[in-house]
This record gives C-alpha cells, structure tokens and sequence, in this order.
C-alpha cells in the first residue's frame, strides 16, 4: 500500500474543506472497504480525513420519519428500536450485511458508497473500466456469476454490493449532502449510477462531498427483506429483495419493491409494482410482476439463473405477505 | 493402561497458550535487523519476462534491494517435497500468474509492498489455458509419481463390466479449491556465515531442512528450521514452496535476516492447491448390488512444470470387494500453478465413487448402507493380504442406528417439511494413512530432570491437531508422572529425527519412538532407584517397582517409595533415553450420515443433522479426535456446497482470491456433529494400537450430502459445489 497522509477533522465544514485542499484525499469512517480497496490497489489516496470525530453518529424518529446520521454505525441503526418497530426492512437489510465484527465499525454513509465486489474490480491486473477506464471489462466474457442481469452496459455489468441501499430505495429515502458549494439533497432512487459508458462513477457524489445523514419516511405499510446467499451469513446478495407494500382487504393499494444483486445498482422496479398496484396479492400477479422486472434482463454465461431466482424469490417473499397463497 | 491418560478428553495444554496469544507462531517473533521481503508476482499466466525497470522501487523510502533473475545465484532445484519443476528466479519464463519475478527488500512490510507495486515488469505474454475444458491436448498418463502407478488394473475389468447383470455410467467433477489455513506462509531467514536459521511454516521441519540443503548445496547440519506453533497447515505447508527458497537466497545476498509474509492473494498460486478433476465411472454389479466391474478415467489439472497427480483413486482401487478394476489417473496440462496435497487427497475420486455406489443402491433397490455392507471386504484388494481389525461394519451399524437410519423415507422426494424438502443421506469415509520413512528412523528423546520433570524432544509438528497434547499423554502414561511433568519440545529440526505432519502420519509415527523412549528413561530410573543405598527400594527387583503420579513404588509393598525426583536428584545428572519404532501405512474408516434440507422454491441446501463413527483403532484422545471430525466434516460441508477457486478462463488469473469470495462455511453453515469411534487396538499398529486418522472425516461428507440432496429432491447433482442455481 501506499504511504499517505492523515488528518482528523471536528466539523462537517472542516471535513469538506480539508478534503478540497488536499489533492487526493478521501475520507475514512468505519474503512471496512477502503482499506481493503487500498490494500488491492483498487484505490489510491495520498491523504485520508478521518471523518471519525463528527458529530453525525445519532438516530432519530419521528413522526415525519427517521433520520439516520451518516456516520450511525450499521449495528446501532439495526439495534435501533424505532428502526426495528417501523421500519423492520431496514434492519433486516442492515442484519443480513457481513458480520456483527464489521457491523460494529462500518457507518451508514460508507455502507452506500461501498464498492462492488467484482473480482476483477478488486485485482489491480485485470482489465476493468470501473478501476481503470478504458482498460475493458473482464467480466462480460469471464467468471461472471455474481453480476448483473440488469442496467449493465458493454462497459461493466458490476453488482452494487450494498444491502442497505437497497431497503433505503424501497423505503424512498433521501441522502443529505454536504459540499463546498453547500448542502443539497439526493433521493437514493438516483443516487446511484448505472455505468453507462462511465463505470468508474458510481454514484452522483461530487469532489469533496459528505454524507451528513440519510432521511426516511415513515412508512404506512410493512416493509420485509429477503437475501439469497451463497452461504447462511457474512456473504453479499446473490439475489435480494426489498419490499414495501401496502395491502388493504387483499388487494395492493401501493408498493414498492427494490433488489439487490440483480442490477448494477439498487434496483427498483416500477414495472412491476405498476403490475402489482391495485390487483389482488396472488401468485398469479406476483409471478407477472416477476416476468415484468426480468423482461429487459440480459443473462451471461453464469448469471442467468439469476433471472430464474429472483422471479422465485420476489413469490417467496410476497405470497407469505398476508394474501393469498 | 486403560486408567491411564491416553484416550481420555485431555484439554490441550498448549490451549491456553494459543487463545491468550502467547504462542508464539513463525512469523512472531521479532528478529533484530529483519529486512521485510515481498514478491513481485507476474501478471500473466505464460511467456516470458522482457524487462525489468527496479529504479522508481529503489528509489522508495526504506527499500533495500530489489532482486531479480539476473541477481539470484544459480540453485538446484529439489525434487519431492519441492512440487513445482522449477524455482523462480532462475529464468526469465513465466509458468503461471502469480509466479515470483522479483523480490523487494525494505526496512518495513509496508515499504516492501509499495516497492513491489513499483517494480515495473514488461512481459511478452502467451494465450494462457486455464481449464481442463479448454486443453488443446487430450489428457495422457502421467509417469508414475512416488512409485505409485497412475495405471492399475486387477482381472478383466472390460469383461466383467459387458457381462454385469446391472451396469451404472456417469461422471463427476470437483472445481479447483485452496487450503487457505488462517496463519499465511511465513518465512525467516536467517545467516551465520555458511549456517541459516529458517522460521518457518510448515508441517515438516525435516522436509523443509532437506529441500533447502539440496536447493543450496548445504549440509543439513547447516540448516536449522524451526516450527514451534503452526496455525493451520492442510497439506499447503508440506511441500516447500519457491517463497521459502527465495527469503533463504535474499537473506544470504543482503547479507540481513529477512522475513516474508505471503499475502492471502499470493496464496492462491504459491502454495499448491486441489486440482481441478472430473471423473468418468462405469461399475458393474450383480442385481443384489455386488460390485463386479469398476472402471475408473480421472483427469486432474497439471501444470506445465509439474506432472504429479495428487486426487488420488485410492477408494476405487481399495475400499470395496471387486475383483475387477482399471484405473486410469490422467491429467493436463494448463497454464495454472502446480497443485498438491491438500487434506485428504481422496476426497475429490471419493465423492464419486461414494455418490456412484448411491446412484447404483437406487437402481438395484438396495439400501445404501446394506449396498455397502454386501461389497464390504477385510482383504487389501492390492496385495490380497487380509486386513486385521477393520470395524468399518461396526461404524456404519452404530451411525445408522444413532441416526434413526432405518426410519429412512423409501423414495425420494416424499418428505416434506414446511417450505423444505427433507433427505437423508450417508456415505462411507477412508483415508490412506502414511508411513514414515525407515531411514533415518523417528527418534524421540526422553529426559528425565532434578526437579522430576521430563522432557520430551522429537522434531515432529503440531499443525494444530493436538500433538504437544498426545505427547504429554504417552509420556506421561508411559513414565507414570502426571501429564503437567511432561514438556513436549517439538518443531525445530535440530531435535531427533522425525517426519512431514501430513498423511495422517504424525500419531501413527511418533507414539512408538515416544513411548518407547519414555519406557526407557522409567527403566532406567527404576535401575537407578534399585541400585542406589539411599532409596527405600533398593534391593527391589525392577520388574516389582511401578510408577505412578511421579513416584515409584513396590508393586507389593507401597509403603516402599521414591520418586523421579528424588532418585534423579541423588543421581546427580539428568536420565536421558532414546525410541525407535517404525510404522506402516494403512487406513482408517468410517461413516457419515446426515440430513439436509432443500428449499422448494429457491434451491437453498442447509445441513441440518449430522452424525459420524470411526474406526481409528485406538483413540489417543477423543477431544481431539473429535475436533479432527468437526473440522472435517465442515470441511466436508464447504466442498459440498460453496469451496471453489474461479480462474478467468482468458487470463488464468484467480478471480476471488480472499476469504470474502472464496467461501467457506460459517458457523451458520454448520450443525452440531455427533461423533462415535470404535475404539479399539488395531492388532497391526505400532503407535499404541492407534492409526493415522486425522484426513479421514470429510471424505465422505460431500457424497453423503450429495446423496441427501438426491433423497430430498430427486435432483442428482455430480458436478460440485451444489449451488442452488444447480436445483432451481
């Protein structure tokens, strides 16, 4: 690894600012995956901002919604009572994530800006347009089972890690930002970037911005998450789901469903909750939601079962939900 | 010697000192004026090295040396334990992806990283073949390797296959896998002049010794390697790996001791790994399930350098009665790292004949275990010799019953449980164990102190399987002291001679040369309490004194006593005692029954019940004897269900080279175990009435869960892992 420089900051303004001087900089929370991105030389910095010290750490509910700072600690938000009364998606998504060690140290805002885990990301010699643009995508014609059926592009068809991300799209959150030209606000739906003709951007976050905190609405209707594994914990998503749904006398009055480790990032769905909204909860109409998602889907060599799985789980996951069987 | 220490559930008595971490393992300890190396590894897979800029890595604060082929002198390459048919450094070809190219030297680990991404190297590369799919050669029989043929043919195997009443064909395959013990490979070098001194992780000392006298042109005595603590090893630190020869070769050229911590990346190609195998079975068997006919092709992964085969048909050719067998191991070669052992060799041409001889009880309509039961054999179907001892019958009868085996569903697919389709499933285990080498013999030394205390020296290993522990048992049973008098000294090559901790061998080769020792040095403190004025058994014919709790006394008489104390202290000197004893190789046996559950909708396999006998011969001690069982059936679990090391098919570079995307089972992953042994002495052992056994539990398991699957589902998977994309 390389050697860098480090600094610690109090302040959300300081952190900014020390991140615009200082060319090369990145900031470190939990650095669960930045250190590991460091050491593979999949990243390099010349100075990380320790961001540790912020005052961006608390939970708080209320009846508007819940506000999550982006330095929270992925076990505090899970253990979190209110998260796990009224919004039980969240910290299912948060629980199903690596291991409580990992949970301990990693945060909120760092959770979304996580890489994927694409080998060949993670190997620094490997052609890889999201590590180094232009050099190709080995993954399109090489060991290709963990990625994407869909948003893909013929530059990089990578699988947003990210548990989290995907309950907070289900559940319409909002990112709050803070950067050198101030704060703003970016729904999650969007936050993320499909890699299009530029992988190696992967998310709408500008040069020195901060994740200061992450904004949910309470919502008016259960919400579960569903995550298919290559083993029983500690491992990413082969296929999960994030569902929100509103269900009154049996029928879908509104829903909305997010997955993970089908898309290049969170992925939400309207054609199918469009096919879900308003019918009655059967097999029936969840297997035709199904077909909706997956109908753009482009399978490769070992992701195509993929297509097949998430279809089985999106029936797994809402024909237990309280309608019909 | 039933009252005494051996077979009980002796807590290891370096335990303590592990889980409070003042073990001190290879890599531990600081070495005062270490240089920290790192290898420079290639990024392509075949070619050949073109050019090689070191100035920007010279340049790094803290880098020392960087040292290349044109700077490596000239050393001879060893044969076995030294499993790769060259040593880096030598030359300017390129044999696989993450072979070494250079090797950094700096003042800390971190310099010596960035120095090594700095080393600018230009290849001119070759199309590289990763995969036996894609070999542009048909596979071919390698020369026979350690005397074993890769040819065997008993009868008229052909014939008898054309004339079976009932005939099965089908084929099997297992991916590449890796050790990945949780300690990575170390080495520390250092030079006194012409002598070096190696810290080192591995599970021979001697080996180890041996392959670096032949790489350097050294006298052995030259040589020390000392291994006191070794955090997991299975089979990857058996053999010597080319990082061990090249930190030994930088020591001496900067003249400073160096130490080399392999990353888990480099891993993945410098230490060996299980081949890559497919296996094509046809069987012949009478309409009661009797084998008449095993025919057998197998095909490995070789690499270019390197022809060995090491997924061994040991099970084929020896575990059942059948009169007529062929097997062919065959093997190609691919732009891959050479492979090795890897904790049972067996496993991979075991699953499919234990997964076989379940697909042929369904179609005779036998059960499986009375299947077994009808091919069982107590004669070595090599050499024709009976085998005495053999419980295996004893196993299958105690798991099946412990298991509720008989209430068993008859079809498969009828159970159902919730969303979860039950099966039940079992398989036979066996595992050839090794023998040491007869020349020179294992040698253990027993010393008897002043203050009473023994010591007993042998350069053997604990590799983690408890050898300090069993060493203190026989000790102390043999000398009739408690087991906190008896120090075991192991893991340094300057210690009496013994053999590699691998193929089971470590128990079955060093409990005689330890008790025999033991034996001696109470001998001869008995002849000195006897002789001696002083003591109040003097005078005592030495065949009327036992020993006990540290004391001697008159086997009629126990008013009359000494202790090893008192008659060591009057003697003024320490006793010091030898043992030899050879052994033979052999096998353990057992069976694995287990139930798993498969999700109807989404494929998902969890192992929900397990339950295990063996027949070891003697348990030397059933703690860890069953920890040898979790972990092998865990690692049974692992193999059956998720282990595999992806290659990129264009590259052949590994593609999840870190315990994040290679995946072994967690806690999760695993049920409790319930283990049984049968035990008793094996008429033939040397060691105590004890077998090499440690390899034995996992063999089985993946074909017992394969076979689970099948009674689940109907679903017959025979190409592992069994992923859920599999049984959608």
């Amino acid at each position: 690894m390389k050697a860098f420089g480090y600094s610690q900051v109090r302040e959300p303004a300081e952190a900014v600012r020390a991140a615009r001087q200082t060319p090369g900089a990145a900031f470190i929370a939990g650095g669960t995956d930045l250190l590991n991105l460091m050491r593979d030389g999949a990243q390099h910095h010349d100075h990380l901002v320790d961001i540790n010290h912020l005052d961006l750490a608390s939970v708080a509910d209320s009846s508007k919604g819940l506000r999550i700072g982006g330095l929270a600690r992925m076990r505090h938000v899970a253990e979190h009572r209110s998260v796990r009364e009224r919004y039980p998606v969240l910290a299912e998504a948060l629980e199903a994530s690596a291991s409580p060690q990992v949970r301990n140290m990693a945060t909120i805002g760092g959770n979304l800006l996580q890489r994927t885990r694409c080998g060949y990301f993670r190997d620094a010699a490997s052609a890889c347009n999201k590590r180094a643009p232009g050099s190709g995508c080995s993954a399109l014609e090489g060991w290709n089972r963990g990625h994407a059926v869909l948003g893909g592009s013929e530059h990089c068809i990578a699988t947003h890690p990210s548990d989290l991300a995907v309950a907070l799209l289900a559940l319409d959150a909002v990112v709050h930002l803070l950067g050198p030209d101030g704060p703003r606000q970016v729904p999650v739906d969007g936050f993320h970037l499909r890699p299009g003709n530029a992988p190696h951007v992967d998310t709408v976050l500008r040069p020195a911005e901060l994740i200061t905190a992450v904004e949910v609405p309470r919502p008016a209707a259960r919400s579960r998450y569903l995550k298919l594994r290559d083993r029983a914990t500690f491992e990413f998503a082969v296929v999960s789901i994030a569902a929100v749904v509103d269900l009154r006398g049996g029928r879908v009055r509104d829903v909305r469903l997010a997955f993970g480790g089908i898309g290049t990032t969170p992925w939400r769905s309207p054609e199918a909750e469009a096919v879900l909204r308003g019918a009655p909860l059967t097999v029936d109409a969840i297997e035709r939601a199904g077909r909706a998602l997956v109908r753009d889907a482009v399978p490769r060599q070992h992701n195509g079962f993929k297509v097949e799985l998430v279809q089985r789980a999106l029936v797994e996951l809402l024909s237990g939900w309280g309608g019909s069987r | 010697m039933n009252d005494g220490l051996v077979g009980r559930p002796v807590m290891r008595v370096d335990g303590r000192a592990k889980v409070t971490g003042a073990a001190r393992y290879p890599a531990d300890d600081p070495v005062p004026g270490a240089l920290h190396g790192f290898l420079v590894t290639s990024t392509v897979a075949r070619g050949e090295v073109v050019g090689i800029d070191k100035s920007a890595a010279l340049a790094h604060p803290g880098v020392v040396a960087v040292y290349t082929h044109a700077d490596l002198p000239r050393l001879t390459v060893p044969t076995f334990p030294y499993i790769k048919g060259f040593i880096p450094l030598q030359g300017t070809a390129v044999h696989h992806a993450g072979q070494p190219v250079a090797i950094v030297l700096a003042t800390t680990v971190e310099q010596a990283g960035e120095g090594a991404n700095l080393v600018r190297i230009d290849y001119r590369a070759e199309p590289p073949t990763a995969s036996i799919d894609d070999a542009p050669q048909p596979p071919h029989l390698p020369k026979p390797f350690r005397n074993r043929p890769n040819e065997i043919a008993r009868g008229d195997a052909a014939a008898a296959l054309a004339a079976a009443e009932v005939r099965l064909e089908a084929r099997y395959s297992s991916p590449p896998r890796h050790h990945n013990p949780i300690e990575p490979h170390a080495t520390t070098a250092q030079w006194d002049g012409d002598s070096v001194t190696v810290h080192e992780t591995a599970q021979g000392v001697n080996l180890t010794r041996s392959v670096l006298s032949t790489a350097f042109g050294l006298p052995p005595d030259r040589i020390r390697v000392l291994a006191p603590f070794l955090g997991g090893g299975f089979g990857s630190k058996g053999p010597v790996w080319p990082h061990t020869i090249l930190t030994v070769a930088a020591a001496r050229l900067a003249r400073r001791p160096v130490r080399l911590v392999l990353t888990r990346a480099q891993m993945f190609t410098l230490t060996g790994h299980r081949a890559e195998f497919r296996q094509h079975l046809r069987i012949g068997a009478t309409r009661q399930g009797k084998l008449t006919a095993l025919v057998e092709t197998t095909t490995a992964q070789l690499s270019r350098t390197e022809e060995s085969i090491f997924n061994e048909s040991d099970s084929t050719s020896t575990l059942y009665d059948c009169p007529n067998v062929h097997i062919r191991q065959e093997g190609v070669p691919l732009d891959l790292a050479s492979s090795s052992y890897m904790r049972s060799p067996e496993t991979t041409a075991h699953f499919g004949l234990e997964t076989a001889l379940d697909e042929l009880a369904w179609q005779v309509g036998v059960d499986p275990v009375e299947l077994r039961r009808r091919n069982h054999t107590a004669v070595n179907q090599e050499t024709g010799s009976p085998i005495r001892g053999k419980r295996l019958l004893d196993c299958y009868r105690i798991a099946a019953e412990a298991f509720g085996w008989s209430r068993r569903a008859p079809r498969p697919g009828a159970t159902k449980d919730g969303d979860e389709y039950v099966g039940w499933g079992m398989a036979t285990e066996a595992h050839t164990f090794a023998a040491a080498p007869a020349t020179p013999p294992v040698t253990a030394s027993v010393t008897i102190g002043a203050d009473g205390r023994a010591v007993v020296r042998i350069a053997t290993q604990d590799i983690g399987t408890g050898t300090y522990t069993v060493i203190g048992q026989i000790a102390a049973d043999a000398l009739g002291v408690p087991l906190d008098a008896v120090t075991a000294v192991i893991g340094d090559s300057a210690l009496p001679y013994a053999g590699v901790s691998a193929g089971s061998a470590t128990i079955a080769s060093i409990t005689g040369p330890v008790d025999r020792a033991a034996r001696a040095a109470r001998d001869a403190v008995v002849a000195l309490a006897v002789a001696d004025p002083r003591s109040p058994l003097v005078g005592v014919p030495a065949a009327e004194v036992v020993t006990a709790h540290g004391h001697l006394f008159h086997a009629r008489d126990r008013e009359r006593r000494d202790s090893y104390r008192a008659v060591v202290g009057r003697h003024g000197r320490p006793v010091e005692t030898t043992g030899t004893l050879l052994n033979a190789p052999g096998h353990s046996w057992g069976a694995v029954f287990l139930e798993v559950r498969v999700h109807a909708r989404l494929g998902s396999v969890r192992v929900t019940r397990v339950v295990t006998a063996h027949d070891l011969g003697r348990v030397m001690n059933r703690r860890t004897a069953r920890g040898q069982v979790l972990g092998g059936v865990t690692w049974g679990i692992g193999h059956a269900l998720m282990e595999h090391t992806a290659y990129d098919r264009s590259t052949a570079r590994v593609v999840n080279p870190n315990l994040s995307t290679y995946l072994v089972p967690v806690c999760a992953d695993t049920p409790a175990v319930e283990s049984h042994f049968v035990d008793h002495q094996d008429p033939d052992s040397t060691a105590l009435g004890a077998r090499g056994f440690g390899e034995t539990p996992i063999t089985g398991v993946p074909a017992a869960i394969g076979n689970a699957v099948y009674h689940a589902t109907g679903r017959r998977v025979r190409d592992l892992p069994i992923t859920r994309d599999k049984l959608l």
